[in-house]
């Protein structure tokens, strides 16, 4: 009786699937699956957190399957919205700005558990130093105190923090704070944390040219050797071996890239989140991961 | 250990059902998902055609001035249909953009650059836009065609030149170069190498991932990323929808 139930079931599933094909041809977006089953929770044996390794290969998140192997290396992040969730929440700016802190703390901790290398955040750009005073003075005292505050933490989990941009603009007290944190954290290798604070896109190019300038002025290099793989060499994401993020996800539903990382994202997969940054939680990443592990990325190449 | 069979007996049952149980649970599960699913995409694709029929008054009327740019992104794999971007170009010209930026990675619609010039009606070159004293066109639509090369090659060549002038030039010896390379420096150094820098204000990607393959990064500094999906299952009223959805789109450009 329970097989011949099991068995209809089965049938009817198979039936569902082939409309679902059908129905791919009229290029739907998956829904996420993730939207529907955040309530609910499939019994299985568990570890702390709910997830854990189901094999050698692959990582079980709630409801999702992630491969390992097809983990991202490098996944970078624009983190937006603290400003529009604190005035839904009613709250400060500033409490904002401290609730997206809080949430790249986290955000960076599951990725680097879920065996990402490299983890990048676009924490102000050029840009943002157009906006009040007040908020702009209260952005890098947030970024001051959680790097302080979070030497040992970073110590402790070993994992190397940089921190890329123009730094000539922002405050001394956080420029040796940033020098204490890159010293502290400069030799771990398998987790790579890297901030862009005053970060333009085009900048980065730019300096990249005036870099090769001066070594050619020293005679180290000729003209005619200026490539791309030189001009990518001497960008600031330098710092890590994985210098070109394989997914970036941006939050509020903003679908830009907003001048961050522009040569580097020829060919990253590009994720827009609904959801304002300090609401961007365990399940939106495992969305993301799981979004970026179904797509076939051919790098431009036939394959 | 009559007893002691019993119970395990009763508890391989309990297990067995339990198991068997929750398997139905989650294939009911899968059940309501896809169905779910299947609902919401027939609804889209019903939205989609009542908009391309103009039974949807939000979208009768688009502020299409506000969209001066637009760059269409399409997979290698899908350029090879040029008669989808060809139709995709009408349908662009039938809502009244005026310039469109085609981008594949390895350069095949600039191989096919002439047939879909002479086959879209009113189409010409963005180059030649301004040449002619009078064009035949009360609106045409100007095309690029851009590839790869375009974009780190581009700004690689641009680098060079900026290079040779900066060696070249007559400068104090302290001078590290900053205000000799600037973005209006690598912009002008772009255009002697032949490249457009005008920043597209929204990019259509149609293809299997969310990415834009390359396009030229230096011009994508502020644009509206949108994927589009499939080439192949390209909708007008999905194409509508994207272009209004822009012109609602507000920026603070970081500030």
């Amino acid at each position: 009786m329970l097989s011949l139930l099991s068995s209809l079931l089965s049938l009817l599933f198979v039936f569902l699937i082939s409309c679902c094909i059908i129905t791919n041809h009229f290029s739907f977006r998956p829904l996420s699956l993730l939207k529907l089953l955040g309530v609910i929770k499939f019994t299985a044996s568990r570890d702390d957190d709910d997830h854990y390794k189901r094999d050698e290969g692959t990582y079980v998140v709630g409801e999702e399957e992630l491969q390992r192997e097809l983990m991202p290396r490098h996944v970078a992040v624009i983190m937006d919205g603290n400003r529009r969730w604190a005035k839904r929440e009613g709250l400060l700016t500033s409490q904002g700005h401290e609730a997206g802190a809080k949430r790249l703390i986290e955000f960076s901790e599951l990725c680097f558990k879920l065996g990402i290398h490299t983890v990048s955040a676009f924490a102000f750009s050029t840009e943002n130093w157009g906006r009040h005073k007040i908020e702009v003075k209260c952005l890098m005292s947030l970024i001051q105190h959680y790097l302080k505050s979070k030497i040992q933490y970073f110590q402790r989990e070993e994992t190397r923090v940089s921190i890329i941009g123009n730094l000539t603009k922002i405050p001394e007290s956080l420029r040796q704070t940033i020098h204490e944190i890159e010293e502290a954290t400069k030799g771990y290798k398998k987790k790579h944390l890297i901030l862009a604070i005053d970060y333009s896109g085009r900048l980065d190019i730019l300096r990249a040219c005036k870099s090769i300038v001066h070594k050619s002025e020293t005679g180290l290099i000729r003209e005619e050797d200026v490539d791309e793989a030189m001009i990518e060499r001497e960008l600031l994401t330098n710092c890590t071996e994985f210098s070109s993020p394989d997914l970036l996800i941006r939050t509020s539903g903003e679908q830009r890239i907003s001048n961050f990382f522009l040569w580097q994202l020829a060919y990253t997969e590009l994720f827009f989140s609904p959801v304002h940054w300090p609401d961007f939680d365990k399940g939106k990443l495992v969305e993301a991961l799981v979004s970026y592990q179904r797509r076939e990325r051919r790098f431009g190449c036939r394959v | 250990m009559d007893l002691n069979q019993s119970m395990r007996l009763l508890s391989s049952w309990i297990a067995q059902i339990g198991g068997l149980g929750l398997d139905l649970l989650w294939r009911f599960i899968h059940l309501v998902v896809s169905l779910w699913y299947i609902v919401s995409g027939i609804i889209e694709a019903v939205e989609s055609y009542a908009i391309s029929l103009g039974l949807n008054k939000k979208y009768s009327s688009i502020n299409i001035e506000k969209l001066r740019c637009l760059a269409v992104v399409v997979d290698i794999e899908e350029a090879r249909d040029v008669s989808k971007v060809i139709e995709l170009l009408q349908w662009l010209r039938t809502i009244g953009v005026k310039q469109v930026g085609l981008f594949d990675s390895q350069g095949l619609l600039k191989k096919s650059k002439d047939l879909i010039l002479g086959t879209v009606p009113g189409s010409v070159l963005s180059e030649e836009i301004g040449e002619k004293d009078s064009s035949p066109e009360q609106n045409p639509l100007a095309l690029e065609f851009i590839s790869s090369s375009d974009n780190k090659e581009a700004v690689m060549k641009a680098a060079n030149i900026l290079l040779q002038d900066y060696l070249k030039s007559s400068r104090p010896e302290n001078d590290k170069g900053e205000n000799f390379f600037t973005e209006t420096h690598l912009n002008e150094a772009l255009r002697v190498v032949g490249e457009n820098v005008h920043a597209p204000d929204l990019l259509l990607v149609y293809g299997p991932i969310r990415s834009h393959l390359g396009f030229p990064a230096w011009r994508l500094r502020y644009t509206e990323i949108v994927h589009m999906g499939s080439l192949n299952y390209m909708r007008y009223g999905s194409l509508l929808k994207a272009i209004h959805k822009f012109t609602g789109v507000h920026q603070n450009y970081g500030t």
